[in-house]
């Protein structure tokens, strides 16, 4: 069937590339139409801000948040991603369009490309909102860095590595949003699956970031060395789910 | 007809059965003579680096060597032979491995379902999966024991060593894929679809396998398991009950794996023969005339209609007496 199709689309001429900006044509313009996903996602993670907030009032002047702010930034946006990847499939799945988008001649792999592209850049669009109020309430403020005790890394490597965070989460979690939106518990499915797939790269993320936001000497060392494990598994299991998407497309 | 003298015949040929009976006595024999070497033979190990070591003087009742084998003070340092840890070891290291080994088969023939869409591999990854949850929950058991015998962490402490431990943690999630893939195929309808969906997970959750294996192999700050045993090398009298019970382990795993997909097979032979019954039986009625169905519903057309006639004769004899 999936033969079938790729002959389709070559017959028609259409190359991957130009169905691959159609659909994420689709998906932008849907998104600008209705402004849902990234609205809703970044209201979710202000919410989870305000909870934070809440949650450590009463800590004290004297409590390093600089030691898990690594953490809390994680927690922030694994909470925010499963609210979008959740709801990245909704419309394909109610209204029909992955049906549709079956028939259309387009290659299997490109829906997948596509779908995790879009989830990327809602993520990423999120992320540049969200990440510097999270700074400028918890980390700023915190006495380490006012006193200079502490010493922050660039701000690049802050974004590498959220950068590296959001392709992972993009890349498999479209895969887990196929699985989990046809299935009858959507939201529990999801979270379900998704954490466990993640925890390797959530475990390698938060030591980068706790490298970054802590400093001191040596810290680039950590850096790279988790950057580069963040790497290697987003491209063994986006490979992986590459190659799987097209198995649970359809059936 | 034909398909229940198949299913007749493989009850009276009883392969699996009789392989399944025989991998367990074997099994189980072999295990419970590791059981034994491990508290006969065995000698104690009580050098730092390898597993054996409780190294923690606090006092631990039932659980040491009696005072005649302690070793004392050797080069500045306080060992207390160990006893429980060191009999424990037999037992978990052979269930964790196997926990692994048995998870990997689970993808590889997700794998082999995905090529060839033959639903039996996928029944064969799902018995697979399930042998997993055994020999995962085997693990744990056997590991919070020997937490207690070694780390003074026990479920009545819940010490800091205990959730903070990289290696306890990770294989916390190896559980959690396994349930998860369970949770998931309750919740997918259709059986191709659910069948895909969890072969597709199965591969992708196999990616806890190395990472488990490694994750201690590799950081410093996983010091407080111990992973180092083999390499340190055992004395021979503690490497005999181990490779045996590793062997016992292994055919008692194969045992009920195959008695599994054996009686998975069955169940749906049984489910196919009951539709065929059902089938025969409408068209046998059919041919009558009469569905047994069709005699319901026409009892229940007969009860209304009578219902309807003495409810107009009641009204028209209520009318009757009106005028």
């Amino acid at each position: 069937m999936a033969k079938a199709k790729s002959t389709a689309a070559t017959r028609s001429n259409i190359s991957g590339w130009r169905q691959y900006k159609a659909l994420l044509k689709k998906d932008i313009a849907q998104e600008l139409r209705t402004k849902e996903m990234v609205t809703s996602m970044g209201l979710y993670g202000m919410l989870v801000l305000v909870i934070y907030y809440i949650a450590l009032s009463q800590a004290g002047t004297g409590f390093d948040i600089t030691l898990i702010a690594a953490g809390l930034l994680l927690l922030m946006i694994v909470f925010t991603s499963m609210l979008g990847l959740n709801r990245s499939l909704i419309h394909e799945h109610d209204q029909g369009q992955l049906e549709a988008l079956l028939l259309a001649p387009i290659d299997r792999p490109i829906i997948f490309l596509a779908k995790a592209t879009t989830n990327f850049l809602f993520l990423a669009i999120v992320q540049v909102v969200v990440v510097p109020f999270f700074y400028v309430m918890f980390v700023s403020s915190s006495p380490g860095i006012i006193r200079g005790d502490v010493d922050p890394g660039p701000w690049w490597m802050l974004a590498l590595i959220l950068f590296l965070g959001s392709i992972g989460i993009a890349g498999v979690g479209t895969l887990l949003a196929t699985i989990s939106v046809n299935s009858k518990g959507r939201d529990f499915i999801l979270a379900v699956l998704f954490i466990p797939v993640m925890y390797p790269l959530l475990l390698v993320l938060v030591a980068a970031l706790t490298a970054v936001i802590t400093g001191g000497s040596g810290f680039e060392a950590t850096f790279w060395q988790m950057c580069a494990a963040a790497a290697a598994y987003n491209a063994v299991v986006i490979a992986v789910a590459f190659a799987l998407y097209d198995y649970i497309l359809g059936v | 007809m034909s398909k229940l003298q198949e299913f007749a015949k493989s009850f009276t040929q009883k392969r699996e059965l009789q392989i399944t009976i025989v991998l367990a006595i074997f099994g189980a024999i072999l295990t419970t003579a590791a059981f034994v070497m491990a508290f006969t033979s065995a000698n104690m190990q009580y050098h730092d680096t390898t597993v054996t070591v409780d190294y923690l003087l606090e006092d631990k009742g039932a659980l040491l060597a009696p005072p005649a084998q302690q070793v004392g003070v050797d080069e500045g340092f306080v060992y207390i032979t160990p006893w429980f840890s060191q009999k424990i070891f037999y037992f978990h290291v052979p269930i964790a491995q196997l926990s692994l080994v048995v998870f990997s088969l689970a993808a590889i023939f997700g794998i082999i379902f995905l090529r060839t869409r033959n639903p039996n591999y996928d029944l064969r990854s799902r018995i697979a999966m399930e042998t997993t949850l055994i020999f995962t929950l085997g693990t744990m058991i056997t590991g919070s024991l020997w937490t207690r015998a070694s780390w003074l962490n026990s479920w009545g402490e819940l010490g800091s060593t205990l959730l903070s431990e990289p290696r306890l943690v990770t294989y916390t999630v190896m559980l959690m894929f396994v349930v998860a893939y369970f949770v998931l195929r309750k919740s997918v309808e259709g059986e191709e679809k659910k069948a895909t969906y969890s072969a597709v997970f199965a591969i992708l959750a196999w990616i806890i396998v190395p990472f488990s294996f490694l994750y201690t192999r590799l950081t410093q700050e996983a010091a407080a398991h111990p992973t180092d045993a083999v390499n340190t090398g055992m004395d021979p009298s503690n490497l005999l009950p181990f490779i045996v019970c590793i062997f016992g382990m292994m055919m008692l795993g194969y045992a009920i794996y195959i008695l599994r997909v054996a009686e998975e097979k069955k169940r749906t032979q049984l489910e196919e023969i009951k539709e065929t019954i059902e089938d025969s039986l409408s068209k046998a009625s059919k041919a009558k005339g009469v569905n047994a169905t069709n005699q319901y519903s026409a009892a229940v057309v007969l009860n209304k209609t009578s219902e309807k006639q003495s409810s107009d004769s009641a009204q028209s004899a209520s009318k009757d007496g009106g005028e």
